[in-house]
């Protein structure tokens, strides 16, 4: 099967601030991902990762240039529009896992499907395969705070497979989670890759997670200071 | 720390501005309520003292019997004693005197009959009569000059000039005989004090009686002369009386103080002063009892915005706990960082002890003008402004020091919050703790309602701290329980949330129902609403009781008491001056068989034409019960016909008799006028000889009818109305038929008459009969009856000749407290006494009180059934005391009733204005305008307050909202679900707390102006319009305040706090 590229990012600029306090945050960056791949974004702390992927998925907008996602220019789109993006085609995993405090795992899970109004038995089945999914099915009824880090982790990533994105975006998943736990959160976002098919552009700064990305991203001070490589597709 | 609590303070401005507004209510509130207390409390007095009328404040003192050798030195004396008295305001006075009774020989050169006349002396003459012929007499004089009454000139047919002889005075050491030179007739003023003058201005009595003879007398006066002649003359004084009049336009407090103690001394004072120079003296002022009751007025005042400012301190200090909570929370890191750097409790107690010191500080320094400033605004309110009570700007001590302890106490409740050094690891113990409190305050509630419920009904102790501390101890009490019954709520809302398809209304829920802090400020919100609507309901509910105590105190729209007996036809002018229903009252106390009520407590009779109820008579009856159906039950089936009498017609008397004993009636002739009053005209005694004899000019008014005739029979000639009796020489025996016939112009209508010997003895009558005949003269009443000679002279032989049947037991409406005391229920057959005469009653109905007579045993009985018992009794002086105005279409019936001087008026308006916004009275309603805007206020800081803390603590959270996908539109409706989601049960569960305590606590608090229970008692109030205006007023209030935060927030929710937190 041919795989065309699902996200382009042409010329992309963004900086924050202006004249010479202006940071800039990201500085002509251009590149593709292709669909059904796992790309590691990598680069130290205040070196525009975040800014990077909040641009993809619509959080932000650049100054300049253009990003398309599945053939939508996100730069083009209206707030609506960008919502209603996030919802059908992007989903974010966040470093401190953005789970709602007063949603049960199972809740939590849900919530995109709720969001698009999916039929409550619909729903359940698929959350509960979800949780299966990622090993937390007799967790369900628990909430974040009950969980570990790394059972929080995977909540985040079944609720941000809910809605079948086309791309999910995780910025730092394991920065908050330690060595091993970090591994398996790789790991699953790895399997998800396979199974699902959908694509994922994850950011973070622990080389012993690169291994299990399909291409690597370098970013620093705002550019991409290598062409995309390495990973598995590297290796 | 200090240090660092500085740079904290500089850095934390905003949120400290906010907790040092919310801490400057409290203060606030407190000291303007202090101001109230204190500077308008004295105001009050001093307005209320100012505006006293004459009766109130004047002093009199009566002296009876003085000799007349000492009555110069006495007035003096007198005079001196109440100046001292009324020191240091200053004071006039009026001396008025009358001489006892002195003979008055029949004199060829003067009408009249022999009988007894009387001197009198009357300071400011001028305003007390109106010179009809001649001048007012001279000082000085010899003869002494003096003037006549008009009735007085007429009857003796005295003119200017002419001199009359008084005899020797009546009196155990009689002063010589006395020779007056008339100057002037005059009239005497209605509303003058002629009340007091022996004959009651009348000028005449044919039948006067005092005690010195055994039959009455025939008495003229007064022939009235200059005061100090009169003083100087040697007349020995039936009664010397000198009022003084304080000036109190400006009084002091203090002033009035003094005054309450030494007028209660006056008497003593007098007494030992005047020693045995006079047989008695008294002096009698309703000044004292005026001061003693307005005192009291104050406190019952006093404890009701006691109450409000306990309330808007416990509303503060919720307020101020809630902040406190939620700047600790913005805090919590900061503090949890110094204690990770090693600062101990006793470095944070000291830093958050300085900071709030400095916030106390400030709220004082703030709240001490602010509460003057707001005090002086809300004297030129209305119910302030109304009652002159405008004050300027103003400081003083206790304001000051009740504005720093309520700063220093709710800065107190900042301290806790701020030396919290881990929050989360005290969550049990404080959810434990906070149980216990609430279980406590409700305890207390339950005490405090109880202790409300057990009051006595009497006055008691006007400022109760039960009084003070319940309301706020029930609201608060309310509101934690209530708080606590929200969870399950919103809990149930959250189960059928989850069944929802989409996001944004479960969300809410959830967020609603399973967040802690979602209802942090709920105790505020609810407390707040609870306290507004009560307050509002509380004003409503106090409002509702004053009116409905003038309502039941005055007894109908408009009352005129009278200051002399009426005279027929004066109900007319009363009714044309204002314009309504009329009727002449009896209220007056009563005997009720041996019972006499407690002292100066009699049972209360009140009589009014009852078949004009509906529109006469107010208060408040059993539900379903209005007084048209009251008035049924009283009046008589039919009214009584009578013979119309025209105006100035001219009455003749022909008797007969049989037998050899000379007889002769004095006639008396009762009539009604078009008002239902009824007077009665006494002729001259007339011998039974078969001559006409000229009746006394009756008719002296239109529209009368001739409804009752009293002929007492007397059997020794030539003496009646001398006062010396000749007793006949042979004791007689057997008796005599006599026939009299009463000539009148007018036709006769209505049923036959009756014809009754009167009793005590009616034995001595027998076959008493009646007819009318018409002719062309008019109409002739013939009646007859057959005397029984045999028994003392004296003894009755009084035939009674009535236009209706004997009423036997009238039917009568009793208070519930009358059919308490004396175990009356309907169907009870009573005797009362109406003066002198016994009159048997039957209960037809227990009322919950009587009008006019609120709390008192009284009975209610129609004024022509009570008059009817009265006169087959042979008592014509049915007893008028006031007339009762119903719907007086006149808006300036008050005053056009006053202006006719003929008493005083009061109206149910009035009274109402006096309750509810007299100088004593006018403080509680100021203290609600201040409770109801600061409880809204209050509400709505905390509710923004809570929701600006809760969405900076849950920004991020709302920023990942939107990576989910949620639009800005759905994340503010999440937002502003949840919120109105948890305001709408708060304001809920508050509005039902606040009408709770509306309908549970405030007819406790309500109290009479005396501190006694409110008669009728209070009927709670609960404003639909107002309550749902001020609920409207906060919810707007609550969601502007929410949804201008929401905007803001869901407008922040971006990448930026995506950014920091990841």
């Amino acid at each position: 099967m041919s795989r065309g590229p699902l996200v382009s990012v042409r010329g992309v600029h963004r900086s924050f601030g202006s004249g010479a306090n202006a940071v800039h945050a990201l500085r002509d960056v251009t590149f593709d991902l292709t669909a059904g791949t796992m790309t590691a974004l990598v680069g130290r702390s205040g070196s525009g990762k975040t800014t990077l992927l909040n641009v993809i998925g619509g959080l932000d907008r650049p100054d300049s240039g253009a990003v398309l996602v599945d053939g939508t220019d996100v730069t083009a789109l209206d707030e609506d529009g960008l919502s209603l993006l996030r919802r059908e085609k992007v989903s974010y995993v966040f470093q401190t896992f953005g789970l709602i405090p007063v949603l049960s795992a199972a809740e939590n899970v849900g919530a995109p499907l709720r969001l698009a109004r999916v039929r409550p038995g619909e729903r359940e089945r698929r959350v509960a395969l979800l949780l299966e999914l990622v090993g937390l099915a007799d967790h369900a009824e628990q909430l974040p705070g009950e969980l570990s880090g790394g059972q929080q982790q995977r909540v985040a990533i079944a609720r941000a497979l809910a809605a079948s994105p086309r791309l999910l975006i995780a910025d730092e998943p394991t920065g908050q989670l330690d060595a091993e736990t970090g591994l398996s959160v790789m790991a699953l976002l790895r399997g998800v890759v396979e199974s699902e098919g959908v694509t994922v552009l994850v950011s973070t700064h622990d080389p012993t997670m690169l291994a299990l990305a399909d291409r690597v991203i370098r970013i620093n001070d705002g550019h991409l200071t290598t062409e995309p490589s390495g990973g598995r597709a590297g290796s | 720390m200090l240090r660092l609590a500085a740079r904290r303070a500089r850095a934390q401005w905003p949120l400290l501005a906010a907790l040092l507004a919310v801490a400057v209510v409290g203060p606030t509130l407190l000291g303007t309520c202090a101001l109230l207390l204190t500077r308008t409390a004295d105001q009050a007095l001093e307005t209320a003292a100012s505006r006293a009328t004459s009766g109130q404040i004047d002093v009199t003192a009566y002296t009876i019997t003085v000799r007349g050798e000492d009555a110069r030195s006495v007035a003096d004396d007198t005079r001196a004693v109440l100046t001292s008295a009324l020191a240091p305001f200053a004071t006039t006075t009026a001396a008025r005197a009358s001489s006892v009774m002195r003979s008055f020989p029949a004199d060829r050169q003067q009408a009249g009959r022999a009988g007894v006349a009387y001197l009198s002396g009357v300071e400011d003459l001028p305003a007390r009569t109106q010179l009809a012929a001649g001048r007012l007499p001279r000082a000085g004089s010899a003869p002494m000059e003096a003037v006549v009454l008009e009735s007085t000139a007429r009857r003796l047919g005295l003119a200017v000039g002419t001199r009359v002889r008084l005899g020797t005075e009546l009196a155990d050491d009689p002063d010589q005989a006395a020779e007056v030179r008339v100057v002037g007739v005059v009239r005497p003023l209605p509303g003058t004090g002629w009340d007091r003058d022996p004959l009651a201005a009348a000028g005449y009595d044919p039948a006067y009686r005092d005690g010195r003879s055994v039959q009455p007398v025939h008495a003229y006066g007064p022939f009235i002369v200059d005061l100090p002649d009169l003083l100087a003359g040697g007349s020995t004084l039936a009664r010397l009386e000198i009022t003084a009049h304080p000036d109190l336009s400006s009084p002091a407090r203090r002033d009035l103080d003094t005054v309450t103690e030494t007028v209660l001394g006056a008497d003593r004072r007098l007494g030992r002063l005047l020693g045995d120079r006079v047989w008695i003296e008294r002096v009698a002022s309703q000044l004292p009892s005026m001061l003693l009751a307005a005192r009291n007025q104050q406190q019952v005042t006093a404890a009701a915005v006691l109450a409000v400012a306990a309330i808007g301190l416990v509303l503060t200090a919720t307020a101020l706990a809630l902040a406190g909570r939620l700047s600790a929370g913005v805090r919590g890191d900061e503090t949890a960082l110094l204690s990770a750097l090693g600062a101990g409790r006793g470095q944070l107690a000291v830093a958050a002890l300085a900071e709030v010191g400095a916030l106390a500080a400030l709220a004082a320094a703030v709240a001490v003008p602010a509460s003057s400033a707001l005090h002086a605004g809300l004297t030129r309110l209305p119910p302030m402004a109304a009652a002159g009570l405008s004050a300027d700007p103003g400081v003083n001590g206790v304001q000051v020091l009740s504005v720093v302890g309520a700063a220093l106490a709710l800065a107190a409740v900042l301290i806790v919050p701020s030396v919290r050094t881990v929050p989360g690891l005290r969550r049990r113990r404080e959810l434990l703790a906070r149980s216990g409190t609430d279980l406590l305050l409700v305890a207390f509630a339950a005490v405090g309602w109880w202790q409300l419920r057990d009051q006595p009904a009497g006055s008691g102790t006007p400022l109760d701290a039960v009084r003070v501390l319940a309301p706020a101890l029930l609201l608060i009490a309310g509101s934690a329980v209530a708080l606590r019954l929200v969870w399950p709520a919103l809990r149930g809302v959250e189960r059928l949330a989850r069944r929802a398809r989409g996001l944004v209304v479960p969300l809410a829920a959830f967020e609603a129902a399973r967040r802690p802090q979602a209802i942090a400020a709920g105790l505020l919100i609810g407390l707040g609403c609870a306290a507004a609507t009560y307050g509002v309901g509380f004003g409503a509910t106090w409002q509702r009781s004053q009116q409905d105590q003038a309502d039941l105190s005055v007894g109908t729209d408009l009352a005129l008491t009278l200051a002399a007996p009426p005279a027929a036809g004066q109900g007319a002018a009363v009714g044309a001056a204002t314009g309504g229903v009329v009727s002449p009252a009896t209220d007056r106390g009563i005997a009720v068989g041996q019972w006499l009520g407690g002292a100066g407590d009699p049972p209360r009779l009140v009589a009014v034409d009852t078949t004009r109820a509906e529109a006469l008579l107010r208060g408040r009856l059993h539900e379903g019960r209005g007084w048209a159906d009251v008035g049924a039950v009283l009046a008589p089936s039919t009214r009584a016909a009578g013979v119309s009498v025209p105006a100035g017609a001219a009455l003749s008397l022909v008797g007969k008799a049989t037998g050899t004993t000379p007889l002769t009636v004095t006639p008396r002739l009762l009539f009604e006028d078009a008002t239902g009053l009824r007077t009665s005209c006494t002729g001259e005694p007339v011998p039974l000889d078969g001559r006409a004899h000229p009746l006394p000019d009756c008719a002296t008014a239109e529209g009368l009818r001739l409804v009752a005739v009293s002929l007492p029979f007397a059997i020794t000639p030539g003496n009646v109305g001398t006062g010396s009796s000749h007793a006949l020489a042979e004791p007689q025996a057997g008796n005599s038929r006599v026939a009299v016939t009463i000539t009148t112009p007018g036709t006769a209508s209505g049923p036959p008459w009756t014809a009754t010997s009167a009793e005590p003895a009616p034995g001595q009558l027998g076959a008493p009969a009646v007819t009318l005949t018409g002719t062309s003269a008019g109409t002739e009443l013939r009646m007859t009856t057959t005397v029984e000679l045999k028994g003392p002279p004296d003894a009755a032989r009084n035939l009674i000749a009535t236009a209706f049947p004997a009423p036997g037991p009238i039917p009568v409406a009793v208070s519930a407290r009358f059919a308490g005391e004396v175990d009356a229920r309907p169907g009870s057959r009573l005797d009362l006494t109406v003066g002198l005469t016994p009159v048997q009653v039957r209960v037809a109905e227990v009322l919950p009180a009587v009008p006019s007579a609120p709390g008192a045993a009284a009975v209610l009985a129609d004024i022509d059934a009570l008059s009817r018992a009265l006169a087959v009794r042979g008592d014509f002086d049915v007893p008028v005391d006031e007339w009762w105005v119903g719907r007086p279409t006149r808006a300036d019936a008050s005053v056009r009733g006053t202006d006719l001087r003929l008493g005083a008026v009061t109206t149910r308006a009035s009274e109402t204005a006096r309750l509810t916004g007299g100088p004593l009275r006018a403080g509680l309603p100021a203290a609600l305008l201040l409770l109801v805007p600061a409880a809204v206020l209050l509400m709505i800081a905390g509710v923004v307050l809570h929701v600006t803390f809760d969405l900076r603590a849950r920004a991020v959270e709302v920023a990942r909202l939107r990576g989910l996908g949620m639009t800005r539109r759905e994340i503010r409706t999440v937002l502003l679900g949840q919120h109105v989601g948890i305001l709408l049960p708060l304001l809920a569960t508050g509005a039902v707390i606040g009408a709770l305590a509306t309908r549970v606590v405030a007819p406790l608090i309500v109290r009479s102006d005396t501190g006694a229970a409110a008669v009728p008692a209070v009927v709670p109030v609960w404003p639909w319009a107002a309550e749902a205006a001020l609920l409207a007023v906060l919810l707007a209030g609550c969601a502007l305040a929410v949804s201008a935060v929401v905007v803001v927030q869901a407008r922040r929710a971006d990448a930026a706090y995506l950014r920091v937190a990841s």
